[in-house]
């Protein structure tokens, strides 16, 4: 009876014990929840709301059903601003990216100077984008940049050359920009993953008469992985909702040869007054960047190490 | 409208000096500022004046002698970015908040927050202040919708033909008063390795929209434009098609900027600094331009050149010869929530209907206080530009006989605006013909118009 008794009062105290743990539990996160509600959540549905109206972004709004999606699959500037988007999101998943391999690699081989470079490489990405975009605007003139300074000195290729100007050129070279201030950042992500790979790994990699490429595709890759999909991860989902640097630089032109969706979308929102089309262009954005997440989980799921 | 904006704000950071160097001249019309019938409390309002001698200046010389001659009314004064004030003031309005007395980039802006219910009618005050007979009437009618005033027109713009007046005596040039003189011109600047005209978009894409308003004005005629805004003609028809086609043969043959790809990235200061160092000869700008001029011309830039302006030329027979562009490039409106509305409406008469007042600012700080007054040669004090004075004279003769034209910024809706500006680029990249422009921008206005967005069209004296 007694060893009953004493099980029960046990039981009891332990019960008392985890609600008391869920209670403090959740006075430590109601604070969080009611920001959320209000930042997050608040807007989000506020947005769901706005894409099915027709609204110009002052006074009332008019609930039109699915009209502004049904607009949307017929906008052909949408079309091409998404294009645009797939094109920046190809660029960034490679020429940082490698960029970030390549320059973590070489400064893992490096004691000395190595906070000098991770400091130098950082500094472009702490640097507002404003700042940096018109230090390239600048760097990038046809008349008073890089271009002409190479020509005084005999070399003409770049003279001339309007980057910014071009339909041909506008987006890679925004790219370019963004990219500057973007891969020193990699750099560092892949820098502090390498610095967790085992070292018995390479040595025993070098016993079996691996090469430095082989390492890298065998030790290296594998062993910052998940850094890696983070970094992709990053990467799509920023790609998808780029906006600073191509409205600072361009504003989408010329011509809209730069044009993506998030500078569409406030193109919409606050010069063409209408905000219900870009809330729905936006949850259009949003539907995208979901479908991929949970690309990334169902692969996770099916048992792919990534 | 960003375009214009940007180009006021540099004008205006570097007249600062001559902000400053006028207070002399302020501190008299502190003395003289006329008391009004305006509430208690507070006036709050937001300004796009940018610098610290504009912003000095209008502290001393505006905000405190309107305080003291306003007894009981307190002016808060908050500069914001131009570029982000509409934004702002947008997404403060739909919360029931943002300041008294509210600016926005032009009359078919306001047209948006009238429509939303958020400005208070003006009518009562219109009678108090005696605006009717203070303001240009266009200008204010530009303000009323459905016969309500909620809008005074601010900031009066015309489009002018700048040119480098040195360049053009060592070339033994006179300004062209016609195409053929335009187009002779042009042909012997690039000739000679100049660029006939400094122009970019690179800045601001939207100030593109800077010459569709001067190709339809001088080349289709205000006639022309007049009742194709009125409904009576389409925008799709030839006249407007060919003026667009002769404006890209421009751009196509490197004249404006240097070359097309030049014209989409040159910033205003490249556009301007080429103009005043002489490699390139005119300038297609509004009146605005006036105000930073003085930073491109003469010693302070490294150069002795000099500069003057004259109407645009026509560039089609039948076309008026001296014709300007009408232009509002902002309006002022009392918030409908103002805790002080008789207080915000003193403000707004004090900064918009004095001629006196006004002419005093406009020669202290250039183009930012440009209100729509009925000015005449005389009005101005001896401290202001000449050339300042006769484009305020000639464009306020010219309004008075009926020889004007319409900007787009001002006379054309929001979306049929934005519709000039994002499209008119494709036009210059071949991506779209100048016919399809001109259809497309016919169904935009038609819906505009539908709508009832159209603000009212004054006619032209040659109609």
């Amino acid at each position: 009876m007694e060893a009953g008794h004493a099980a029960a009062t046990t039981k009891r105290a332990s019960g008392r014990q985890r609600r008391r743990r869920g209670l403090v539990a959740w006075v430590f996160m109601i604070p969080l929840v009611i920001v959320n509600v209000l930042v997050i959540l608040g807007p989000s549905v506020a947005t769901i709301y706005y894409s099915f109206t027709e609204w110009s972004g002052l006074g009332p709004a008019e609930f039109v059903g699915l009209e502004n999606y049904r607009e949307i699959l017929s906008d052909g500037d949408f079309y091409l601003a998404m294009w645009h988007n797939v094109l920046w999101t190809a660029i960034f998943l490679t020429v940082p990216i490698s960029m970030g391999l390549l320059g973590a690699f070489l400064l893992s081989q490096i004691t000395r100077f190595q906070l000098f470079f991770r400091i130098v490489y950082f500094i472009p990405y702490v640097v507002a984008s404003v700042v940096n975009a018109a230090l390239w605007q600048n760097i990038l003139d046809p008349d008073r940049g890089i271009g002409s300074a190479l020509a005084s000195v005999g070399i003409p290729f770049l003279d001339g050359v309007s980057f910014f100007g071009s339909e041909r050129l506008a987006l890679p070279s925004v790219a370019f920009v963004n990219n500057w201030a973007w891969w020193g950042f990699v750099v560092l992500l892949f820098l502090t993953a390498l610095q967790s790979v085992d070292t018995q790994l390479y040595d025993a990699a070098k016993v079996d008469g691996a090469g430095r490429w082989q390492q890298f595709v065998n030790v290296t890759i594998p062993g910052i992985r998940p850094t890696l999909v983070f970094v992709v991860l990053l990467t799509i989902i920023n790609s998808l909702l780029v906006f600073d640097y191509v409205y600072i630089i361009t504003r989408g032109g010329p011509a809209g040869a730069s044009e993506v969706v998030g500078t569409l979308m406030y193109k919409e929102a606050f010069e063409r007054f209408e905000a219900g089309y870009a809330a729905a262009m936006g949850l259009g954005l949003s539907f995208v960047s979901g479908l991929i997440v949970l690309g990334f989980i169902f692969l996770r799921r099916r048992g792919w190490e990534i | 409208m960003g375009n214009r904006r940007i180009t006021r704000r540099q004008f205006i950071q570097r007249s600062g000096a001559a902000a400053l160097g006028a207070s002399f001249a302020g501190t008299l019309l502190a003395g003289c500022g006329g008391g009004s019938e305006g509430g208690s409390g507070q006036v709050a309002y937001w300004s796009n004046l940018e610098g610290s001698g504009p912003q000095d200046y209008f502290g001393k010389n505006i905000e405190t002698p309107f305080e003291k001659s306003n007894k009981g009314t307190q002016l808060k004064v908050t500069f914001q970015p131009p570029d982000e004030m509409d934004r702002l003031l947008r997404t403060a309005l739909q919360g029931g908040e943002g300041p008294d007395i509210v600016m926005t980039p032009g009359p078919a802006y306001a047209q948006e927050y009238i429509d939303a219910n958020l400005f208070a009618e003006l009518d009562d005050y219109a009678g108090q202040y005696g605006w009717d007979d203070k303001l240009l009437g266009w200008a204010l009618d530009l303000g009323r919708v459905g016969g309500s005033l909620s809008a005074i027109p601010y900031q009066l713009q015309t489009m002018l033909l700048y040119y480098n007046k040195s360049l053009f005596g060592e070339m033994g040039m006179k300004p062209p008063k016609n195409r053929d003189e335009l187009e002779a011109m042009a042909e012997e600047l690039s000739g000679q390795g100049i660029t006939p005209f400094a122009a970019g978009i690179g800045d601001d894409p939207a100030a593109v929209e800077w010459f569709p308003t001067v190709f339809w004005n001088h080349y289709s005629g205000p006639d022309a434009l007049y009742q194709a805004l009125t409904g009576e003609t389409k925008f799709a028809d030839p006249i407007f098609v060919e003026a667009i086609e002769l404006f890209k043969s421009y751009v196509d043959n490197g004249w404006f900027g240097g070359s097309q790809e030049r014209f989409f990235s040159n910033g205003f200061d490249t556009l301007h600094a080429d103009f005043g160092d002489g490699k390139a000869a005119m300038n297609v700008e509004g009146s605005w331009f006036m105000a930073s001029a003085v930073d491109f011309f003469g010693q302070a830039a490294g150069n002795e050149n000099d500069w003057d302006w004259t109407p645009l030329p026509p560039l089609r027979e039948g076309v008026p010869p001296e014709l300007y562009e009408l232009g509002i490039g902002s309006t002022l409106s009392v918030n409908q929530s103002a805790q002080n509305p008789e207080g915000a409406a003193a403000f707004v008469d004090y900064l918009v209907a004095d001629k006196a007042r006004v002419t005093e600012w406009m020669a202290a700080v250039p183009s930012a206080f440009n209100a729509p007054l009925p000015f005449q040669e005389g009005d101005f004090p001896s401290s202001m530009d000449p050339r300042v004075e006769r484009q305020l004279v000639s464009l306020s003769q010219a309004t008075s006989e009926g020889n004007f034209g319409y900007t787009n910024w001002s006379f054309f809706p929001a979306k049929s605006t934005v519709y000039i500006q994002e499209e008119m680029q494709k036009v210059l990249t071949s991506d779209i013909t100048a016919a399809e422009y001109c259809s497309g921008l016919d169904e935009v206005f038609k819906e505009d118009r539908k709508e009832g967005l159209v603000p009212k069209i004054i006619k032209p004296g040659s109609a």
